[in-house]
């Protein structure tokens, strides 16, 4: 009892703030803030955030239910003139959508015949692995989620991340039962984009503002206000056409683009395990060709079948 | 002379102190984004070092405090050691130094927080500065900052009522 109170006694007197400790700390502090830059963070350091947030990650899962409980209270409050609105919207998209779910039935087919005539072997139809967002922190260095799934559902770093709207960002420091994602916003996310309508490119940088800048986009950019953006696929790690956002001009005569994203918060997303496609060996794909004329006549096995589907291009083949 | 419920074991309010500390960290990074209209986030964390740091300080020791500001750059994905390094100095610089610790007034408590906020968002904006090699965005600083002065005296409002209460201390002992 004494020794419990002749400490407490001197911390209350005195001995608070240890210089000596405190200076080391001060010296490892900055110390860290060198090393782990993130621009030239280490795979020790990324290891190490990447295991703290799998650590974490269960406890922030159980600090969010309740958020997400009061996001679900939301609607209950709402008009009901409103929902009424919203219904009828509802139910006219729907028939529109109806529309462009046949649409994309009849170009799947379409697709598979012709994947299936040129014999290519896509990623494009890997499932997506979905993710609640367990942590959002704001702030003014990092704009980042962290997800509640990491390797152990199959996700890796780089992969795209999308909600219903459009792309979020993509995945970086992949623990085992987390993930972060970087968010097109982030100051270090820069993707390569294009205008859906023109085919301009350009590279979506984030500036930690809710409006990403458009850069290189040449000197007479075909571009206009309104137009809608979707990754281009040039840097080989995004998929191309994915829904990125619409274009704004900013008084300064440059380009932002108001996010698909943003439209409705992010708290339940896809991560695509996309793979881009290896670009055979030319040798590689020389060797197969030869193969190919010496072993067998095939076209005329593969022709009748597509007959319906692949006159057209065979047309065009053959004006060329 | 200390009262007899002064000498009781700290135990509750050590109890107090982490869950606190715990709750303001997690607070800080949970998606409250989820619901429309609530974007602003005060620094929970530096508001609990503050208060603690002044009601018990030697439960905010310097390693606590480095801590408690890593934990929230691990949190957060910011590079290691920004939180970290503004909450020690500007901790160091405006902590209560008498005996008394933080004292019974909510306008004095109030002020210093202010310093304190101030002290820690420059560091942080500066060193982030250096570690990103960009201009960290300034508006979410800001909101943290408006955020924080206006939700702070309600925390410390509490705090004193609970000083002045219990001549001892915040929560339990």
């Amino acid at each position: 009892m004494a020794s419990r109170r002749t400490a407490r006694h001197d911390a209350e007197h005195g001995v608070r703030f240890s210089r000596t400790i405190f200076i080391m700390l001060i010296v490892v502090s900055s110390a860290l803030i060198m090393f782990d830059r993130p621009a030239s963070r280490s795979v020790a350091f990324a290891g190490f955030r990447a295991s703290f947030t799998d650590i974490a990650a269960p406890l922030l899962e159980l600090a969010a239910q309740p958020i997400r409980a009061v996001k679900g209270i939301g609607p209950y409050f709402r008009m009901q003139g409103d929902l009424a609105r919203e219904n009828a919207e509802l139910r006219q998209q729907l028939i529109e959508a109806r529309y462009w779910e046949d649409l994309a039935y009849r170009q799947r087919d379409r697709i598979e015949v012709y994947e299936s005539a040129l014999n290519v072997q896509t990623q494009a139809t890997q499932d997506r692995i979905g993710a609640w967002t367990v942590a959002d922190p704001r702030g003014p260095f990092v704009h980042a989620r962290l997800i509640g799934r990491g390797r152990n559902a199959g996700i890796a770093d780089g992969y795209p991340v999308i909600n219903l709207y459009g792309l979020v960002g993509r995945v970086y420091e992949t623990g085992e039962r987390s993930a972060r994602v970087l968010l097109l916003t982030d100051l270090n996310s820069n993707i390569p984009v294009m205008v859906d309508r023109s085919n301009s490119r350009a590279i979506l940088t984030g500036d930690n503002s809710e409006y990403p800048r458009l850069q290189y986009l040449g000197r007479n950019p075909d571009i206009e206000a309104g137009d809608r953006i979707v990754s281009s696929g040039d840097d080989g790690v995004l998929p191309r056409g994915l829904p990125v956002g619409v274009a704004v001009p900013t008084r300064d005569g440059g380009w932002r683009v108001e996010l698909y994203s943003d439209q409705a918060p992010i708290d339940f997303v896809w991560v695509w395990p996309y793979v881009p496609a290896v670009i055979p060996q030319r040798e590689e794909a020389e060797t197969a060709s030869a193969e190919v004329e010496t072993d067998l006549p095939a076209p005329a096995e593969t022709a009748p079948v597509e007959a319906g589907d692949t006159a057209q291009p065979a047309t065009e083949e053959g004006g060329q | 002379m200390r009262k007899p419920q002064e000498r009781s074991a700290p135990y509750w309010s050590a109890l107090g102190c982490v869950l606190s500390v715990v709750a303001a960290l997690l607070f800080q990074a949970a998606p409250t984004r989820l619901i429309e209209g609530i974007t602003i986030m005060p620094t929970w964390p530096l508001m609990v070092i503050f208060l603690w740091s002044g009601l018990r300080p030697y439960f905010m020791p310097p390693i606590a405090v480095f801590a408690i500001g890593i934990t929230q750059d691990l949190l957060t994905g910011a590079p290691m050691g920004i939180w970290a390094l503004s909450y020690l100095v500007s901790i160091s610089v405006f902590r209560f130094r008498g005996e008394d610790g933080m004292p019974r007034d909510l306008p004095p408590i109030v002020l210093r927080f202010g310093g304190t906020l101030l002290l820690a968002q420059a560091i942080a904006f500066s060193v982030g500065f250096f570690a990103l090699g960009e201009m960290p965005h300034l508006q979410p600083l800001i909101i943290e900052t408006i955020a924080s002065i206006l939700m702070f005296p309600m925390l410390a409002f509490l705090a004193v009522r609970r000083r002045r209460g219990s001549r001892s201390g915040f929560i339990g002992g």
